[in-house]
């Protein structure tokens, strides 16, 4: 097996992910504005620069201890087995998951504009096809009635305003029952 | 202690009609308000203190506890289930619960939070009803100083939950309280890492979004990736619910975890500013630390369950405790029932143990009454919330993921946090995928804005000299305990991966 499928090497990468991050952060700190005043002992850069340097810190140790690990690999290592792939050409549960986080985003975008209801239904359903659900009065039932009463329960119980969009009439609808 | 009265307020609050069903109907309320994601115990007896308006002050004091105890346990049925604590205070619960639901003991592990959330909740009780005074003064010694270590010592757990890589743990709990840094500087107002026009994230990431994100979402991502894989079957779960209790057998392993669990719940829970979401961690990571098996912690054992959720039900009776004695709540909950008694004329305070003892003692009695009315709709409910794993996974993934986002967008009525619950669940993911803990962010976040916060009100006091704090034996015995806990455990890590190097090595040679 490459040495560039083993935990050690995704390893790597995370530690440089991570590094890469810590010292985003750390130089960041220092367009901090300052606090003025004499009673001001703490700047509020401190703990931010603490925490990045903490994660510089450890990055850098994962980092040596990934090098060490692909330099003196033993087979048998745990650091030395396969590591999750992420290669969405070859997983098609990869792909799956991409399109999950695709659906993810497409409830965001249309969580205001279309409503929570709507959009719920809609992804539901989407997600259930995906991943092979084909009884399609189960699709149906799920993915309108579960968005429909957990809106029903959040309006009226817990008085939480959820964007309606497009179904704003079901709204006016209930206020009048 | 005036026994006599104490029996008659236990007396009159346990046979008043009205009292009972008010404590019901709250447990149950609160135990389905805990269980939604995004719902908290807080927010259920804000909503309901309006229908305490018109009653006496005893059954609106036992519908409110009510929701509390049963928020408390709530939050853990989401937790066990679907990978997703209701409440802050359930987060540590997860950490076995849901492996014991993967293993298919999600009724045992119901069962055994129920039963650990009452015993943690009796255990408050009593502490505060015959302690009451004496811990209620020694919590009022809990400076910024001392809350400051108090916090180190919860994040000192963050190694024995960081798995078989120290170095990864680390860095998850750098990066949780990274995050923790975003938004306006808690003391002077100064943006961090954004521009004041980024208002949504003026006061930083919100925690349940964010909790939700990288628990429920990246679980449903990796759900349904194990699914086309094949790697994930339906399982129907043939486990068989005899007794909606724990059984004999069980209660003999967590009852040392119940007890430590319920005092260092009570205990944390009468320092004003800290509360359960501290004290579940605490509790877990000291009873990991004193188990003889400290590697089977994080698999789904009965014992890191029971540690928990004693933990954060033992906080209901920590937190009335500065309440009834000093007139300060111990944390969000305790601040709107303290204006419950405010409104029927009751000033909580020292003179209130000599003016008001029989309502004090009734206030004992309706706490009591409000863990065993937990009890009683738990009981009702472990049968029911068990069966949730057996539907179909193909059904379950898009039901989470519905509750999950409203959960999110309900906190601030914010599409920003729906933005940020999916984000996070992205990152959960891939940091799942290449075995970075994610409890350990869940720690920092937590703890973070605390730590801060404490650090720098000590520094003010202190007039920058951070080692006046050695005058301070409260926080020296919490900094030598930290050290203690971070040594240990990392020999304990040491020890686990040696053993588990060893039996690779001997499966290999086989």
């Amino acid at each position: 097996m490459k040495k560039t499928q083993t935990k050690a090497f995704a390893n790597l990468v995370g530690s440089i992910v991570f590094g890469t991050l810590g010292l985003w952060a750390l130089v960041q700190t220092y367009s901090f504005q300052e606090a003025g005043g004499a009673t001001t002992y703490v700047q509020p850069a401190v703990f931010p620069r603490i925490m990045s340097i903490g994660l510089l810190i450890f990055s850098a140790a994962l980092l040596i201890q990934s090098v060490w690990k692909l330099l003196r690999m033993k087979p048998e290592d745990d650091m030395a087995q396969p590591a999750e792939s992420i290669n969405f050409v070859k997983d098609k549960g990869v792909l799956a998951g991409l399109a999950v986080i695709a659906l993810c985003i497409l409830f965001v975008v249309g969580f205001e504009p279309l409503g929570y209801v709507l959009t719920a239904a809609l992804v539901s359903a989407a997600i259930m096809l995906l991943i092979g659900k084909r009884n399609a009065l189960q699709i149906i039932l799920v993915s309108v009635l579960v968005p429909l009463v957990m809106w029903l329960l959040f309006y009226k119980l817990l008085a939480v305003n959820i964007p309606m969009g497009v179904l704003q009439f079901l709204r006016d609808l209930v206020d009048k029952i | 202690m005036n026994w006599q009265l104490l029996a008659e307020s236990y007396a009159a609050v346990f046979t008043n009609p009205q009292v009972l069903l008010m404590t019901l109907l709250g447990a149950a309320g609160g135990v389905l308000l805990g269980a939604i994601p995004g719902m908290t115990a807080t927010m259920g007896v804000a909503l309901l203190i309006p229908f305490s308006f018109g009653m006496d002050l005893v059954p609106s004091l036992g519908l409110l506890l009510g929701i509390y105890c049963g928020g408390m346990y709530g939050g853990s049925i989401s937790a066990i289930l679907i990978h997703a604590p209701g409440t802050p205070s359930a987060a540590a619960t997860l950490l076995d619960g849901y492996p014991m639901c993967q293993k298919g003991e999600a009724g045992r592990a119901l069962s055994v939070a129920m039963f650990s959330s009452f015993c943690g909740g009796v255990i408050g009780a009593l502490v505060m009803t015959f302690l009451s005074p004496i811990i209620a003064n020694m919590a009022m010694k809990f400076g910024p100083g001392e809350m400051f270590m108090l916090v180190v010592f919860g994040l000192s757990v963050i190694i024995a939950i960081s798995g078989k890589s120290i170095a990864k743990g680390m860095i998850s709990a750098f990066f949780g309280l990274l995050l923790c840094t975003v938004g306006l500087d808690p003391t002077n107002g100064i943006p961090r890492y954004i521009t004041y026009k980024q208002t949504d994230l003026l006061e930083g990431f919100e925690f349940i979004p964010l909790l939700i994100g990288l628990f429920a979402v990246a679980e449903i991502i990796a759900g349904v990736e194990r699914m086309i894989n094949g790697k994930e079957k339906q399982e129907r779960s043939t486990e068989k619910i005899k007794n909606v209790l724990p059984d004999w057998h069980t209660i003999l392993k967590i009852w040392p975890n119940i007890l430590s669990g319920g005092l260092i719940g009570t205990f944390i829970g009468a320092i004003p500013g800290a509360g359960g979401d501290i004290a579940v961690f605490v509790s877990y990571g000291f009873s990991k630390s004193v188990s003889k098996h400290p590697e089977q912690y994080g698999t789904g054992i009965p014992q890191g369950v029971a540690a928990t959720e004693s933990a954060n039900n033992g906080c209901s009776g920590g937190a009335m405790i500065p309440l009834l004695s000093l007139g300060v709540p111990g944390d969000a909950v305790t601040a709107i029932i303290l204006g419950a008694f405010i409104m029927k004329g009751i000033q909580p305070g020292p003179m209130m143990y000599i003016s008001e003892l029989p309502t004090v003692y009734k206030v004992f009695a309706a706490l009591m009454l409000a863990n065993l009315a937990m009890l009683v709709v738990g009981c009702c409910g472990v049968r029911f919330f068990a069966k949730i794993v057996s539907v179909e996974k193909k059904m379950l993934y898009p039901i989470i993921l519905v509750v999950s986002i409203l959960g999110a967008f309900s906190i601030n009525k914010s599409v920003f946090d729906v933005g940020v619950c999916v984000a996070f669940g992205v990152i959960g993911w891939l940091m799942n995928k290449y075995e970075f803990p994610l409890s350990p962010i869940l720690l920092a976040l937590i703890l973070g804005p605390m730590c801060e916060q404490n650090f720098v009100r000590y520094m003010n006091i202190q007039h920058g000299n951070f080692f006046a704090i050695v005058k301070s034996p409260i926080a020296m015995v919490f900094a030598g305990v930290a050290l203690l806990v971070i040594v240990y455990s990392i020999y304990n890590q040491h020890k686990i991966n040696k053993r588990e190097a060893a039996a690779r090595a001997a499966g290999n040679a086989e």
